[in-house]
Protein backbone atom coordinates (compact mmCIF):
# COMPACT_ATOMS: atom_id res chain seq x y z
CA UNK A 1 0.00 0.00 0.00
CA UNK A 2 2.04 2.94 1.30
CA UNK A 3 5.11 1.01 0.32
CA UNK A 4 3.83 0.80 -3.23
CA UNK A 5 3.33 4.54 -3.32
CA UNK A 6 6.99 5.06 -2.64
CA UNK A 7 8.48 2.00 -4.21
CA UNK A 8 6.75 1.41 -7.49
CA UNK A 9 7.24 4.55 -9.41
CA UNK A 10 9.85 6.58 -7.59
CA UNK A 11 7.09 9.01 -6.78
CA UNK A 12 9.33 11.51 -5.05
CA UNK A 13 11.27 11.89 -8.22
CA UNK A 14 8.15 12.24 -10.31
CA UNK A 15 6.80 15.16 -8.38
CA UNK A 16 10.14 16.84 -8.09
CA UNK A 17 10.47 16.38 -11.83
CA UNK A 18 7.24 18.27 -12.24
CA UNK A 19 8.85 21.17 -10.41
CA UNK A 20 12.03 20.93 -12.43
CA UNK A 21 9.97 21.04 -15.57
CA UNK A 22 8.12 24.08 -14.35
CA UNK A 23 11.31 25.86 -13.42
CA UNK A 24 13.00 24.95 -16.65
CA UNK A 25 10.06 26.11 -18.65
CA UNK A 26 10.14 29.26 -16.62
CA UNK A 27 13.76 30.10 -17.12
CA UNK A 28 13.85 29.20 -20.76
CA UNK A 29 11.18 31.56 -21.89
CA UNK A 30 10.28 34.08 -21.36
CA UNK A 31 -8.36 33.35 -18.56
CA UNK A 32 -7.47 36.73 -19.66
CA UNK A 33 -5.11 38.66 -17.45
CA UNK A 34 -5.53 42.21 -16.26
CA UNK A 35 -3.40 44.62 -18.23
CA UNK A 36 -2.49 42.01 -20.84
CA UNK A 37 -3.70 41.53 -24.38
CA UNK A 38 -3.36 38.50 -26.64
CA UNK A 39 -0.25 38.31 -28.76
CA UNK A 40 -1.41 38.85 -32.31
CA UNK A 41 1.42 37.28 -34.23
CA UNK A 42 1.89 34.00 -32.39
CA UNK A 43 4.07 32.55 -35.15
CA UNK A 44 6.51 35.44 -34.86
CA UNK A 45 6.57 35.08 -31.08
CA UNK A 46 7.27 31.36 -31.35
CA UNK A 47 10.13 31.98 -33.74
CA UNK A 48 11.62 34.71 -31.56
CA UNK A 49 11.18 32.62 -28.44
CA UNK A 50 13.00 29.69 -30.03
CA UNK A 51 15.78 31.97 -31.27
CA UNK A 52 16.30 33.58 -27.86
CA UNK A 53 16.15 30.22 -26.07
CA UNK A 54 18.82 28.81 -28.34
CA UNK A 55 21.20 31.54 -27.18
CA UNK A 56 20.99 30.46 -23.54
CA UNK A 57 23.77 28.07 -22.61
CA UNK A 58 23.50 28.42 -18.86
CA UNK A 59 21.45 30.10 -16.15
CA UNK A 60 22.19 30.79 -12.52
CA UNK A 61 19.51 32.36 -10.38
CA UNK A 62 18.18 32.80 -6.86
CA UNK A 63 14.53 32.03 -6.27
CA UNK A 64 11.79 32.52 -3.70
CA UNK A 65 8.93 30.01 -3.65
CA UNK A 66 5.57 30.71 -2.05
CA UNK A 67 3.05 27.95 -1.61
CA UNK A 68 -0.41 29.33 -0.85
CA UNK A 69 -3.10 27.10 0.61
CA UNK A 70 -6.21 29.02 -0.23
CA UNK A 71 -8.80 27.41 2.05
CA UNK A 72 -6.42 27.26 4.97
CA UNK A 73 -5.14 30.85 4.59
CA UNK A 74 -1.62 29.53 4.97
CA UNK A 75 1.52 30.37 3.04
CA UNK A 76 4.91 28.75 3.30
CA UNK A 77 7.87 30.58 1.82
CA UNK A 78 11.11 28.90 0.86
CA UNK A 79 14.13 30.06 -1.09
CA UNK A 80 17.23 28.77 -2.79
CA UNK A 81 19.31 28.65 -5.90
CA UNK A 82 18.76 27.36 -9.44
CA UNK A 83 21.26 26.29 -12.09
CA UNK A 84 20.75 25.21 -15.70
CA UNK A 85 23.33 24.15 -18.24
CA UNK A 86 22.55 23.15 -21.78
CA UNK A 87 21.42 20.78 -22.84
CA UNK A 88 19.72 18.93 -20.03
CA UNK A 89 21.27 19.65 -16.69
CA UNK A 90 19.30 21.30 -13.91
CA UNK A 91 19.97 21.73 -10.20
CA UNK A 92 17.67 23.24 -7.59
CA UNK A 93 18.83 23.81 -4.02
CA UNK A 94 16.33 24.85 -1.37
CA UNK A 95 18.29 26.44 1.45
CA UNK A 96 15.68 28.14 3.65
CA UNK A 97 13.81 27.22 5.80
CA UNK A 98 14.81 23.66 4.94
CA UNK A 99 17.50 22.04 2.83
CA UNK A 100 16.61 19.99 -0.20
CA UNK A 101 18.45 19.35 -3.46
CA UNK A 102 17.32 18.08 -6.85
CA UNK A 103 19.80 17.49 -9.66
CA UNK A 104 18.83 16.32 -13.11
CA UNK A 105 21.60 15.31 -15.45
CA UNK A 106 20.52 13.64 -18.67
CA UNK A 107 18.59 10.50 -17.84
CA UNK A 108 19.64 10.49 -14.22
CA UNK A 109 18.40 12.36 -11.22
CA UNK A 110 19.51 12.93 -7.61
CA UNK A 111 17.17 13.88 -4.78
CA UNK A 112 18.78 14.76 -1.46
CA UNK A 113 17.10 15.89 1.75
CA UNK A 114 18.69 16.39 5.15
CA UNK A 115 18.58 12.67 5.85
CA UNK A 116 19.00 10.70 2.66
CA UNK A 117 19.88 10.88 -1.00
CA UNK A 118 18.33 8.86 -3.81
CA UNK A 119 19.40 8.34 -7.40
CA UNK A 120 16.77 7.68 -10.02
CA UNK A 121 16.84 6.66 -13.65
CA UNK A 122 14.47 9.02 -15.42
CA UNK A 123 13.85 6.46 -18.16
CA UNK A 124 12.27 4.12 -15.65
CA UNK A 125 8.72 5.11 -16.43
CA UNK A 126 6.40 6.80 -18.85
CA UNK A 127 5.77 9.91 -16.78
CA UNK A 128 9.50 10.50 -16.44
CA UNK A 129 9.82 10.28 -20.20
CA UNK A 130 6.92 12.67 -20.68
CA UNK A 131 8.36 15.20 -18.26
CA UNK A 132 11.80 14.78 -19.78
CA UNK A 133 10.36 15.58 -23.20
CA UNK A 134 8.67 18.69 -21.84
CA UNK A 135 11.97 19.80 -20.42
CA UNK A 136 13.80 19.28 -23.69
CA UNK A 137 11.06 21.19 -25.50
CA UNK A 138 11.70 24.03 -23.09
CA UNK A 139 15.44 23.89 -23.54
CA UNK A 140 15.08 23.92 -27.29
CA UNK A 141 12.51 26.67 -27.22
CA UNK A 142 9.86 24.43 -28.76
CA UNK A 143 7.58 24.24 -25.73
CA UNK A 144 5.00 26.30 -27.58
CA UNK A 145 4.71 23.45 -30.11
CA UNK A 146 4.45 20.82 -27.35
CA UNK A 147 1.47 18.50 -27.33
CA UNK A 148 1.68 18.26 -23.53
CA UNK A 149 0.20 21.74 -23.12
CA UNK A 150 -2.11 24.08 -24.91
CA UNK A 151 -0.60 27.53 -24.59
CA UNK A 152 -2.01 31.02 -24.80
CA UNK A 153 0.33 33.98 -25.00
CA UNK A 154 -0.43 37.49 -23.77
CA UNK A 155 1.64 40.63 -23.52
CA UNK A 156 1.84 44.09 -22.01
CA UNK A 157 4.54 46.72 -22.47
CA UNK A 158 7.23 44.90 -20.57
CA UNK A 159 6.31 41.25 -20.31
CA UNK A 160 4.92 38.23 -22.06
CA UNK A 161 2.57 35.95 -20.18
CA UNK A 162 2.42 32.30 -21.20
CA UNK A 163 -0.55 30.37 -19.88
CA UNK A 164 0.10 26.65 -20.25
CA UNK A 165 -2.76 24.20 -19.73
CA UNK A 166 -1.83 20.52 -19.39
CA UNK A 167 -3.38 18.13 -21.88
CA UNK A 168 -2.60 14.79 -20.24
CA UNK A 169 -4.68 13.37 -17.40
CA UNK A 170 -1.57 12.85 -15.28
CA UNK A 171 -0.43 16.47 -15.42
CA UNK A 172 -4.00 17.72 -15.08
CA UNK A 173 -4.23 16.02 -11.69
CA UNK A 174 -1.57 18.37 -10.38
CA UNK A 175 -1.85 21.55 -12.42
CA UNK A 176 -4.76 23.49 -13.76
CA UNK A 177 -2.38 25.90 -15.45
CA UNK A 178 1.25 26.90 -15.32
CA UNK A 179 1.67 30.61 -15.96
CA UNK A 180 4.99 32.15 -16.86
CA UNK A 181 5.77 35.82 -16.68
CA UNK A 182 8.58 36.59 -19.12
CA UNK A 183 10.51 39.83 -19.44
CA UNK A 184 10.54 41.22 -22.96
CA UNK A 185 13.99 42.76 -22.62
CA UNK A 186 15.86 39.44 -22.41
CA UNK A 187 13.19 36.74 -22.49
CA UNK A 188 14.07 35.76 -18.94
CA UNK A 189 11.35 34.81 -16.50
CA UNK A 190 10.31 36.97 -13.60
CA UNK A 191 7.98 34.44 -12.05
CA UNK A 192 6.07 31.23 -12.53
CA UNK A 193 2.67 30.36 -11.08
CA UNK A 194 1.70 26.73 -10.72
CA UNK A 195 -2.05 26.68 -10.19
CA UNK A 196 -3.52 23.51 -8.74
CA UNK A 197 -7.07 22.30 -9.42
CA UNK A 198 -7.91 22.88 -5.72
CA UNK A 199 -7.18 26.60 -6.06
CA UNK A 200 -3.88 26.32 -4.22
CA UNK A 201 -0.98 27.99 -5.93
CA UNK A 202 2.81 27.89 -5.90
CA UNK A 203 4.62 30.99 -7.11
CA UNK A 204 8.33 31.03 -7.83
CA UNK A 205 10.01 34.38 -8.30
CA UNK A 206 13.51 34.59 -9.73
CA UNK A 207 16.16 37.16 -8.95
CA UNK A 208 19.85 37.78 -9.57
CA UNK A 209 19.65 35.90 -12.86
CA UNK A 210 22.90 35.41 -14.72
CA UNK A 211 22.73 34.06 -18.25
CA UNK A 212 25.55 32.29 -20.04
CA UNK A 213 28.11 32.50 -17.27
CA UNK A 214 30.55 29.64 -16.81
CA UNK A 215 28.88 26.87 -14.79
CA UNK A 216 31.09 23.93 -13.85
CA UNK A 217 29.92 20.44 -14.75
CA UNK A 218 30.53 19.46 -11.12
CA UNK A 219 27.49 21.53 -10.12
CA UNK A 220 25.38 18.76 -11.66
CA UNK A 221 27.33 15.83 -10.20
CA UNK A 222 25.05 12.98 -9.18
CA UNK B 1 18.18 -29.31 14.02
CA UNK B 2 17.20 -29.31 17.68
CA UNK B 3 18.66 -25.83 18.00
CA UNK B 4 16.47 -24.68 15.08
CA UNK B 5 13.37 -26.07 16.79
CA UNK B 6 14.21 -24.27 20.00
CA UNK B 7 14.90 -21.06 18.09
CA UNK B 8 11.55 -21.22 16.31
CA UNK B 9 9.81 -22.00 19.60
CA UNK B 10 11.54 -19.06 21.24
CA UNK B 11 10.51 -16.77 18.41
CA UNK B 12 6.91 -17.94 18.66
CA UNK B 13 6.87 -17.40 22.40
CA UNK B 14 8.35 -13.95 21.94
CA UNK B 15 5.82 -13.11 19.23
CA UNK B 16 2.92 -14.21 21.39
CA UNK B 17 4.10 -12.43 24.52
CA UNK B 18 1.89 -9.54 25.47
CA UNK B 19 3.42 -6.09 25.68
CA UNK B 20 0.88 -5.27 28.36
CA UNK B 21 1.08 -8.44 30.45
CA UNK B 22 2.89 -6.79 33.34
CA UNK B 23 0.56 -3.85 33.73
CA UNK B 24 -1.71 -3.58 36.72
CA UNK B 25 -5.00 -1.71 36.83
CA UNK B 26 -4.97 1.24 39.18
CA UNK B 27 -7.58 3.76 40.27
CA UNK B 28 -8.17 6.60 37.78
CA UNK B 29 -6.36 9.84 38.58
CA UNK B 30 -8.35 12.74 37.20
CA UNK B 31 -5.78 15.30 38.35
CA UNK B 32 -3.07 13.59 36.32
CA UNK B 33 -5.26 13.01 33.24
CA UNK B 34 -6.36 16.62 33.12
CA UNK B 35 -2.81 17.82 33.50
CA UNK B 36 -1.16 15.51 30.96
CA UNK B 37 -3.94 14.59 28.50
CA UNK B 38 -2.56 15.31 25.01
CA UNK B 39 -4.45 18.10 23.28
CA UNK B 40 -2.53 17.56 20.07
CA UNK B 41 -0.65 19.75 17.65
CA UNK B 42 -2.45 23.01 16.83
CA UNK B 43 -0.89 24.98 13.96
CA UNK B 44 2.64 24.39 12.67
CA UNK B 45 4.63 23.45 9.56
CA UNK B 46 7.06 20.54 9.69
CA UNK B 47 9.68 19.06 7.44
CA UNK B 48 8.69 15.44 7.22
CA UNK B 49 10.47 12.17 6.54
CA UNK B 50 8.61 8.92 6.05
CA UNK B 51 10.56 5.67 6.00
CA UNK B 52 8.55 2.63 5.01
CA UNK B 53 10.16 -0.78 4.66
CA UNK B 54 13.49 0.60 3.50
CA UNK B 55 12.03 3.33 1.29
CA UNK B 56 12.19 7.04 2.02
CA UNK B 57 10.03 10.02 1.17
CA UNK B 58 10.25 13.61 2.37
CA UNK B 59 8.01 16.65 2.22
CA UNK B 60 6.30 19.32 4.27
CA UNK B 61 3.42 18.73 6.68
CA UNK B 62 1.05 21.46 7.77
CA UNK B 63 -1.15 20.97 10.82
CA UNK B 64 -3.73 23.74 11.05
CA UNK B 65 -6.28 24.49 13.74
CA UNK B 66 -9.27 25.98 11.92
CA UNK B 67 -11.67 28.61 13.31
CA UNK B 68 -14.48 26.03 13.47
CA UNK B 69 -12.31 23.86 15.76
CA UNK B 70 -11.63 21.31 13.05
CA UNK B 71 -8.04 20.45 12.20
CA UNK B 72 -6.47 20.04 8.78
CA UNK B 73 -3.36 18.02 7.93
CA UNK B 74 -1.79 18.75 4.55
CA UNK B 75 1.24 16.93 3.16
CA UNK B 76 3.07 18.43 0.18
CA UNK B 77 6.42 17.81 -1.39
CA UNK B 78 9.14 20.44 -1.11
CA UNK B 79 8.18 21.82 -4.50
CA UNK B 80 4.66 22.56 -3.32
CA UNK B 81 2.69 19.74 -4.93
CA UNK B 82 -0.06 18.62 -2.53
CA UNK B 83 -0.17 14.88 -1.82
CA UNK B 84 -3.02 14.86 0.66
CA UNK B 85 -5.31 17.09 2.69
CA UNK B 86 -7.26 15.52 5.58
CA UNK B 87 -9.92 17.20 7.68
CA UNK B 88 -10.58 16.12 11.28
CA UNK B 89 -13.81 17.74 12.41
CA UNK B 90 -14.64 18.76 15.95
CA UNK B 91 -17.51 16.23 16.06
CA UNK B 92 -15.05 13.39 15.41
CA UNK B 93 -15.91 12.91 11.75
CA UNK B 94 -13.22 12.75 9.11
CA UNK B 95 -13.03 13.80 5.48
CA UNK B 96 -10.43 13.44 2.79
CA UNK B 97 -10.40 16.86 1.15
CA UNK B 98 -7.77 15.92 -1.38
CA UNK B 99 -5.52 12.96 -2.13
CA UNK B 100 -3.43 12.07 -5.15
CA UNK B 101 -4.38 8.96 -7.07
CA UNK B 102 -1.35 6.99 -5.90
CA UNK B 103 -2.31 7.43 -2.23
CA UNK B 104 -6.03 7.00 -2.71
CA UNK B 105 -6.25 3.54 -1.10
CA UNK B 106 -8.46 2.78 1.87
CA UNK B 107 -5.65 1.07 3.79
CA UNK B 108 -3.23 3.98 3.29
CA UNK B 109 -5.79 6.57 4.27
CA UNK B 110 -6.84 4.65 7.39
CA UNK B 111 -3.22 4.13 8.40
CA UNK B 112 -2.36 7.83 8.07
CA UNK B 113 -5.66 8.88 9.62
CA UNK B 114 -4.90 6.89 12.79
CA UNK B 115 -1.34 8.24 12.98
CA UNK B 116 -2.51 11.82 12.58
CA UNK B 117 -5.34 11.32 15.08
CA UNK B 118 -2.79 10.31 17.70
CA UNK B 119 -0.68 13.39 16.90
CA UNK B 120 -3.76 15.57 17.16
CA UNK B 121 -4.84 14.01 20.48
CA UNK B 122 -8.24 13.13 19.00
CA UNK B 123 -8.77 9.84 20.88
CA UNK B 124 -8.39 11.68 24.20
CA UNK B 125 -10.89 14.48 23.57
CA UNK B 126 -13.75 13.07 25.59
CA UNK B 127 -12.24 9.99 27.03
CA UNK B 128 -13.24 8.05 30.06
CA UNK B 129 -9.83 6.82 31.01
CA UNK B 130 -8.81 3.47 32.34
CA UNK B 131 -5.53 3.51 34.25
CA UNK B 132 -2.69 1.05 34.67
CA UNK B 133 0.76 0.98 36.15
CA UNK B 134 3.62 -0.84 34.44
CA UNK B 135 7.23 -0.61 35.54
CA UNK B 136 7.77 3.07 36.29
CA UNK B 137 5.04 4.28 33.92
CA UNK B 138 1.36 5.12 34.19
CA UNK B 139 -0.92 4.27 31.27
CA UNK B 140 -4.19 6.11 30.63
CA UNK B 141 -6.23 4.33 27.99
CA UNK B 142 -9.28 5.12 25.89
CA UNK B 143 -10.81 2.14 24.03
CA UNK B 144 -11.10 2.58 20.27
CA UNK B 145 -12.89 0.22 17.88
CA UNK B 146 -10.41 -2.65 18.07
CA UNK B 147 -7.54 -0.98 19.85
CA UNK B 148 -6.76 1.21 22.80
CA UNK B 149 -5.17 4.64 22.61
CA UNK B 150 -2.94 5.41 25.57
CA UNK B 151 -1.04 8.36 26.86
CA UNK B 152 1.78 7.47 29.12
CA UNK B 153 3.46 9.39 31.91
CA UNK B 154 6.13 8.67 34.46
CA UNK B 155 5.12 7.50 37.91
CA UNK B 156 5.17 11.09 39.15
CA UNK B 157 2.86 12.31 36.36
CA UNK B 158 5.32 15.11 35.67
CA UNK B 159 5.17 14.98 31.88
CA UNK B 160 3.87 13.11 28.85
CA UNK B 161 6.30 10.40 27.83
CA UNK B 162 4.52 9.17 24.72
CA UNK B 163 1.22 8.35 23.07
CA UNK B 164 0.61 4.74 22.12
CA UNK B 165 -1.87 2.69 20.15
CA UNK B 166 -2.11 -0.97 21.06
CA UNK B 167 -4.22 -4.02 20.46
CA UNK B 168 -5.18 -6.19 23.41
CA UNK B 169 -1.70 -7.69 23.52
CA UNK B 170 0.63 -5.77 21.24
CA UNK B 171 1.96 -2.29 20.98
CA UNK B 172 1.24 -1.05 17.45
CA UNK B 173 2.21 2.64 17.21
CA UNK B 174 4.00 5.13 19.44
CA UNK B 175 4.10 8.91 19.09
CA UNK B 176 6.84 10.83 20.89
CA UNK B 177 7.03 14.60 20.98
CA UNK B 178 9.82 16.92 22.05
CA UNK B 179 9.78 20.62 22.87
CA UNK B 180 8.61 23.05 25.51
CA UNK B 181 5.11 23.38 24.10
CA UNK B 182 3.47 20.14 22.98
CA UNK B 183 0.77 21.97 21.04
CA UNK B 184 3.58 22.97 18.67
CA UNK B 185 6.31 20.44 19.41
CA UNK B 186 9.78 20.98 17.95
CA UNK B 187 9.92 17.41 16.71
CA UNK B 188 7.70 14.36 16.55
CA UNK B 189 8.41 10.69 15.91
CA UNK B 190 5.68 8.22 14.93
CA UNK B 191 6.87 4.63 15.00
CA UNK B 192 5.00 1.51 13.90
CA UNK B 193 5.75 -1.83 15.54
CA UNK B 194 3.77 -4.25 13.38
CA UNK B 195 5.75 -3.28 10.28
CA UNK B 196 8.71 -1.08 9.58
CA UNK B 197 7.50 2.50 9.30
CA UNK B 198 8.66 5.71 10.96
CA UNK B 199 7.41 9.25 10.41
CA UNK B 200 9.72 12.03 11.60
CA UNK B 201 8.65 15.68 11.87
CA UNK B 202 10.82 18.71 12.56
CA UNK B 203 9.20 22.09 13.06
CA UNK B 204 9.91 24.81 10.51
CA UNK B 205 10.62 28.18 12.10
CA UNK B 206 9.07 30.79 9.80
Amino acid sequence: MFRNFIQNKGIVAKYTLLLITGLTVALQVSAQYAGYKSVNDLAAFKKQFATESAKVQSITSDFVQQKELLALTETITSSGKFWFKRSNRVRIDYTKPFTYRMVMNGDKMLVKDDQKESRINVKSNKLFQQVNKIMIDCVQGTILDSKDFTTRVFENDKTYLLEMTPVSKTLKEFFQTIVLNVEKKDYSVKSIDMNEPSGDKTTITFSNKVLNAQVADEVFAL
Amino acid sequence: MKFLHYSILLLLVAACASDYKARKAVAPDSVCTEKIKPVGIKTAWYTTHIDVIGKHISGLLLVKQMPDSSKRVVFTNEAGVTFLDFEFRADGSFQVKQVIKQLDRKAVIQLLRKDFELMLGIPFRKGVYESWQMNDERYFGVPQKKETAYFITGADCASLRRIELGSKRKKKVTVEMWGDNLTTPDSVKVKHYTFNMVIGLKKIER
